[in-house]
Order: structure tokens, then C-alpha cells, then sequence
């Protein structure tokens, strides 16, 4: 074998072998807003949907950002649109089962938890699409607009590694690779537990 | 909920109704503060400890006898080292022990809990057993089973400055003597979260026992509990 092939094989191998150790915390204050407090321009792309169903609107504070987040079940499905905190869309994300993820990217993810977990078990999936907002509209609205729209997936995970169990969160692209890893960070249950 | 589910709860309560109404019971009203602080240790280990006092206001009887004498009735300090065994999984073990009047009490105690979370609410089951030593009664040993649920009144979790509702229901099983006796507590609280570190928590704990025997007995605590964690 040549020394690149070689090289060429470490890259790839190295590439998908990232300690959960190097994960970044994930650590979200979720509150409910009122109409006033949700910005003009997200309040008026969620009344352009068909929705029969109540929308629940969220102030999300992550350690370094602020979104308005609108929850609600359509058509038996659970969505999430975000909106960051002038009203632009920034993502759709919709639950999904473990086979409504392509075999591809569940192959590729798969090979990478085993590379980086002892043990695992995926938790929940969502699917996240990004693209412009007229197209993230019509996704909603059942127009077939998926071919337009940037497709992502945020899969919750139990992984064991260093005899260590912890909960994480990859994105990963269409093609399976990981783009980036949040530990998730437990509220604290002491006064649930004593 | 099923038909057979709604038809044994209906029972029960009806069974509990009737042996409160036509058998003689006696109550006791009362508070119940308590202090618990967790601190945190390496390779996820714990430790927990907790203050709590009874203060009595009154006490009475069916027949209508009443006592309104306040009086204070114990403190119990208890000590647990816990060790978090999986994801949302902690065992624990240590002791108990309550000071009531000249009288030291010993309890030894066993706990296993797992916390689930679920949209706006989380859950957290704890088995538990005890076995209670003191001079002047025989060894007492319970096996207790509690779920303990907490709903967020803002957004899907609690975060600091928000106020939370808290229920525990728990059934503790005993035998002292080779006589069996369940009791059963309710307890609606409502807490606030001063930040991940500091909460606070008021409410009412309601017990009610021996009313296998024939003899219940309502206990009513007002629980005030302040949680640190260092």
C-alpha cells in the first residue's frame, strides 16, 4: 500500500474519531412568550400557515444566542420553527422516526457513534431543513419544496464512553458527516430525588 | 385511563371514605421545614444531607378530644452518599438520625432513583427501604415506592426565577413486630427556582396510616423546604 493510501486512510479514520470529550455543553433556558413580546415578521409567517392547531411560542437563551422558537402539531406531525429575534426564519425541524432517515446517512452516523462510543442508543431524531423562506412556506404547506431546501439532521444520543454515559446532540449534513456535537446538561433534581 | 383502572381507584377511595367515616381517627396538624443540601464530588458521586424538624399545633380525635398546645416533637438529620449509576439513575445510601426528646433514633437507608422528563414535566420514581432501631420500640422496616412529578408553569423546563408545581406520591409498607401497616402521603408543593442552585418549595404534606388496623390516622404537615446544592 503507498504512504498516501495510508495517509489517506488515517485522515478519514481520524476525521470521524472526535471524543465526545471535545463536545461543547448545550445548556438552553426555554420560557413561554406572549403575542406582544413575538416579533411582527414570525408572528406573520406562522398565520400564513394552514395550522387547526394552537401555537405555543418560546423565548430560547442558549449561552451565547437568543431565538423566538413556535411549537405546533400539523397534520399528526410535531413541528418547530426557529426564528432568530428580528422574526427571520432560520429553521424548520419536525421529529421524525429512526427509518425516516436515509440509510446512507444512518450508515455513515453509525459507523461514526461506533468509532466514538463504547455503547449507544439513539434517543430522538429530528430533521432540520434551512433555505429560503418562501420554500420553508411551502414545506409546511405540502408543496413539494424539499429539492429547494437544505436538509440537516439533530439526533439525540446516549453514548457510553470512558465508562462514562452522557446525552448528546450531532448535527449531521446529507451525507452523514457529523458538523457538531453539544453535551446536553442536565437541570438539576436534587428536590425531585430527597 | 381504562375502565378496570377508573373502577379499582373508585374502590379504593370508596374503601378509604367508608373506613374513615364510620371508624374512629385521629389527626394532627403541624409543620415541617427542612433544609437539604447535595454536594457534588468527583467520578459522580454525592452527598446529601437534610435537617428537619416537626413542630406539632394540634391534635384530636374523632370523639371530638383536642389538644392546641404547640409543641415541638423532633429533629432528624440524615446523611446519603449517592452514586449516579446511568444516565438519570443515582443509588444511595446512609442514615438518619432523630433526636425526639431524650430518645435517639437510628434509621439505615437504601434509595434507588430515576429521573424521566417528558414536554414540561419530569418524573422521578424512588424505591426506597429503611430499617429504624431505637430503645423503646422493636426494629421497624418499610419498603417505600414514590414518584415524584414536577410541572414547569413556564416554557418546558423550570429555569431560575420561575415557579414550578411539585407532587409526591408515596407508599411506604412496614412491618414492626410482625404487624403490617401502609401508609400513604400526598404532597402538593409549589416551588421556586432562585437559580439552578437555590430553590425553595411550600405546601402541604398529608399522611394517613392505620387504617388497615381500623384506627387512621391523618397527619397534616405545612412543609416549607429550602434546597441548596454546593
Amino acid at each position: 500500500m503507498r504512504i498516501s493510501n495510508v495517509v489517506s486512510i488515517l485522515f478519514i479514520f481520524f476525521s470521524t474519531y472526535v471524543s465526545p470529550l471535545f463536545a461543547q455543553e448545550k445548556f438552553e433556558k426555554e420560557s413561554r412568550i406572549r403575542q406582544k413580546e413575538i416579533p411582527a415578521k414570525a408572528l406573520q409567517f406562522v398565520e400564513a400557515l394552514p395550522l387547526t392547531k394552537k401555537v405555543k411560542w418560546y423565548k430560547e437563551e442558549g449561552l451565547t444566542s437568543t431565538s423566538i422558537e413556535a411549537k405546533f402539531r400539523h397534520e399528526k406531525k410535531r413541528y418547530s420553527i426557529e426564528f432568530d429575534t428580528l422574526g427571520n426564519v432560520q429553521d424548520i425541524e419536525l421529529n421524525i422516526p429512526l427509518s425516516g432517515v436515509p440509510s446512507g446517512v444512518l450508515d455513515s452516523f453509525s459507523l461514526y457513534l461506533q468509532n466514538n462510543c463504547s455503547k449507544y442508543k439513539i434517543n430522538k431524531i429530528q430533521i432540520q431543513y434551512t433555505g429560503e423562506e418562501s420554500n420553508l412556506l411551502s414545506l409546511i404547506k405540502n408543496v413539494d419544496a424539499n429539492q429547494k431546501l437544505n436538509i440537516y439532521y439533530e439526533i439525540v444520543v446516549v453514548c457510553t464512553f470512558n465508562k462514562k454515559t452522557d446525552l448528546f446532540e450531532y448535527l449531521i449534513n446529507e451525507k452523514g458527516k457529523v458538523l457538531s456535537t453539544s453535551k446536553i446538561i442536565f437541570k438539576n433534581s436534587t428536590h425531585l430525588e430527597y | 385511563m381504562s375502565t378496570k383502572r377508573l373502577f379499582c381507584i373508585a374502590f379504593f377511595v370508596l374503601c378509604f371514605v367508608i373506613n374513615t367515616v364510620y371508624t374512629q381517627h385521629s389527626y394532627q396538624w403541624g409543620a415541617l421545614p427542612s433544609l437539604n443540601a447535595n454536594y457534588s464530588l468527583k467520578n459522580d458521586w454525592s452527598l446529601n444531607g437534610r435537617l428537619e424538624s416537626r413542630i406539632l399545633f394540634l391534635t384530636g380525635r374523632s370523639d371530638g378530644l383536642k389538644n392546641r398546645d404547640v409543641n415541638y416533637q423532633l429533629t432528624d438529620f440524615a446523611l446519603l452518599g449517592a452514586k449516579k449509576v446511568g444516565l438519570k439513575s443515582r443509588v444511595a445510601g446512609g442514615f438518619l438520625v432523630r433526636v425526639e426528646g431524650n430518645e435517639i433514633i437510628f434509621r439505615l437507608i437504601q434509595q434507588y432513583i430515576l429521573v424521566r422528563k417528558m414536554s414540561g414535566i419530569r418524573f422521578a420514581h424512588r424505591i426506597m427501604t429503611d430499617q429504624t432501631f431505637s430503645e423503646s420500640e422493636k426494629p421497624d422496616f418499610r419498603l417505600r415506592y414514590r414518584l415524584s412529578t414536577e410541572f414547569a408553569l413556564n416554557g418546558e423546563s423550570v429555569d431560575p426565577g420561575e415557579f414550578y408545581i411539585k407532587f409526591n406520591n408515596e407508599y411506604l409498607n412496614s412491618i414492626q413486630d410482625l404487624t403490617y401497616d401502609l401508609e400513604i402521603r400526598l404532597v402538593p408543593l409549589l416551588g421556586y427556582s432562585l437559580n439552578d442552585r437555590y430553590k425553595i418549595e411550600a405546601g402541604l404534606d398529608y399522611r394517613v396510616n392505620s387504617f388497615i388496623r381500623g384506627n387512621t390516622r391523618h397527619s397534616y404537615w405545612m412543609n416549607f423546604n429550602f434546597f441548596i446544592d454546593i
